[in-house]
């Protein structure tokens, strides 16, 4: 659907894009996710041909969209949702009527449809500017959707939106996207909302593309300390491997020796990841079969949406989740002596 | 004192009686005025809204020309259009020295840049994603602005408003370029100075008090135009 190759982009401030190549293909949900100012929105607004770029080459859907010629033709195969929905000073039905009357198109019922499909068929006859935010994401979406788009590209659309309002539209736009086989770009910093929709996840920093793949394994398996650092891995420890038998690596960490599932070699200086959801902690020794275990004592404990973190000093430190029943089940507190373990296969070595 | 309340009178007689003379200088004033606004709007709000949307390259240069248009004296401007429209000017061709048309040209030169100026301020006070997004529905670039402009519809008619203000009123640019001629040129500013001059001052208060409601009335539909506008938002 998409295929972009050698974007070397600089906007006035001095911040560059640069992208070597990008392919996104029909039908795949493509999240790319980064920190504020990592070159997300450019990227987005370079692929809906707002932005003066001139990477080495850009296809959208077969078609060369470089040629000047093939811009408003394009544009009109795709949508775009800005994360602050800008509808015009009138009714509901005019704001997602609006992409037909771009098109010299008549309404043959998709704006009644679309109305339905977002659930705001009632709010027909209502200035579009007098809604709550939640309403004015529906319009948007409606109005983005009448013409049935085969790239759907999306800023941050649910930035604003709170948890509730969130979790109902974007299960709406899994569904007809999914519906549809529509092609969709998704730019967010939520990577809870990338989890829920991405097929396909990229992740961007600093203007870079630093990787790109399945969400899990981006997850599970971040590809530089950059990348780790923004999917959540909270336990990052310098080490080096000492031994290696079959697929196992012994790690040496300070004084301490872990296990992991790795590629690496013996001799490989590597950042070791643990993701906080794959430590285990309990008060007493358990017999499981994880390869790691640790005794620590808890340092700190911090409150982390509905979880807690454990920070535990196990010669190095080790962060945890731990949810709030289990934690009152087993009333830790700081200074407790508690065992933390982790299988061998969930944590990841990155080279150095 | 006397006399001007005798002017006064004189004056309010003038217009109810139905005097041919000042009905035709108010009937050639409001043609002129009129003619050149819509010209100025024609030109100065596309003008202006596509130099807020667009980037290129020397804009604060283009909107600081801008702003100094807004302030052109208009007797600069009558002496400019004289001279274009001179004998021996680039325009002469076009034989509109002394005529209407080329006190329309003169009213044009005052008017557009006071519209573009405030249409381009209006557009800049319109957050630029909203355009973008407009493009991004499938509008070409002149569907995205007319949507913009429908968005701004308050300032853009406070710019036809003060466009017409500053040409209704002005006799510089008319009086060198028109001539002031007896039923062919004499409009009603030029015809209040000429009357003054004359010492005629019971004409002069008459025209004076005709422009000033006239100017009172053409501003008093277009306001009502605006606020009902600003009501029904």
């Amino acid at each position: 659907m998409i295929k972009l190759r050698n974007l070397d982009f600089r906007l006035p401030s001095g911040f560059a894009l640069n992208i070597d190549s990008l392919e996104i293909r029909e039908g795949e949900v493509f999240a790319v996710i980064g920190p504020n100012g990592a070159g997300k929105t450019t990227l987005l607004n370079i692929l809906a041909l707002l932005q003066e770029a001139k990477p080495g080459a850009l296809e959208i859907g077969g078609s060369d969209a470089l040629a000047p010629s093939s811009r408003t033709r394009l544009r009109r195969s795709m949508a775009y949702l800005f994360s602050r929905p800008y509808l015009v000073n009138d009714t509901v039905y005019s704001n997602v009527e609006l992409p037909l009357r771009f098109r010299g198109e008549r309404d043959s019922g998709q704006v009644a449809e679309m109305l339905e499909v977002f659930k705001i068929g009632y709010l027909r006859d209502r200035n579009a500017t007098q809604l709550s935010q939640g309403e004015r994401h529906r319009v948007s979406m409606a109005r983005a959707f009448v013409t049935r788009p085969r790239l759907v590209l999306l800023d941050e659309p649910f930035s604003s939106l709170d948890a509730r309002a969130k979790e109902a539209i974007i299960g709406d736009l899994r569904r007809i996207t999914r519906a549809a086989k529509t092609t969709v770009v998704l730019v967010t910093q939520d990577q809870e909302e990338a989890l829920a929709l991405a097929d396909v996840l990229a992740v961007i920093k600093g203007g870079r593309l630093l990787q790109q793949g399945k969400p899990q394994e981006i997850f599970a398996r971040p590809a530089s300390k950059e990348v780790a650092d923004f999917v959540g891995v909270e336990t990052l420890l310098d080490g080096e491997v000492k031994a290696k038998s079959d697929n196992l690596c012994s790690v040496s960490v300070g004084p301490a020796t872990l296990e992991v599932a790795s590629e690496c070699a013996v001799g490989d200086k590597v950042l070791l990841c643990v993701r906080p959801e794959a430590v285990s902690v309990s008060k007493a020794p358990e017999a499981n079969s994880m390869r790691n275990h640790f005794r620590g004592k808890i340092v700190s404990m911090e409150p982390w949406r509905l979880e807690y973190r454990l920070s535990v000093d196990c010669g190095f430190n080790l962060i945890a989740a731990v949810t709030k029943r289990s934690l009152d089940e087993m009333g830790l507190k700081p200074g407790d002596e508690v065992f933390a373990s982790f299988k061998a296969t969930a944590a990841h070595l990155i080279r150095r | 004192m006397e006399f001007i309340i005798d002017g006064f009178l004189k004056g309010l007689s003038l217009i109810f009686n139905g005097d041919a003379e000042v009905y035709s200088i108010v009937k050639l004033s409001l043609s002129v005025s009129v003619l050149a606004t819509a010209v100025s709007v024609g030109v100065g709000v596309p003008l202006g809204s596509l130099i807020a949307i667009k980037k290129f390259p020397a804009k604060k240069i283009v909107i600081s020309l801008v702003n100094t248009g807004m302030g052109l004296p208009p007797v600069v401007v009558g002496l400019m259009a004289m001279l274009l429209l001179s004998r021996n000017g680039p325009l002469s061709f076009l034989g509109w020295l002394y005529t209407p048309a080329g006190m329309v040209l003169a009213q044009v030169i005052i008017a557009t840049p006071v519209v573009t100026g405030l249409s381009l301020s209006a557009m800049q006070s319109l957050d630029r994603r909203f355009y973008l997004q407009m493009l991004t529905l499938g509008a070409g670039q002149w569907q995205a602005l007319w949507v913009c402009l429908k968005e701004l519809k308050l300032s853009i008619l406070a710019a036809v408003i003060a466009g017409f203000g500053s040409i209704i009123s002005e006799v510089g640019a008319v009086m060198i370029v028109g001539g002031n001629i007896r039923h062919q040129t004499r409009v009603l500013t030029t015809a209040t100075v000429m009357e003054t001059q004359m010492g005629n001052f019971d004409n002069a208060i008459a025209l004076g008090l005709i422009l000033v409601g006239l100017t009172f009335l053409i501003n008093l539909a277009l306001t009502f135009i605006q606020q009902q506008k600003a009501r029904s938002e």
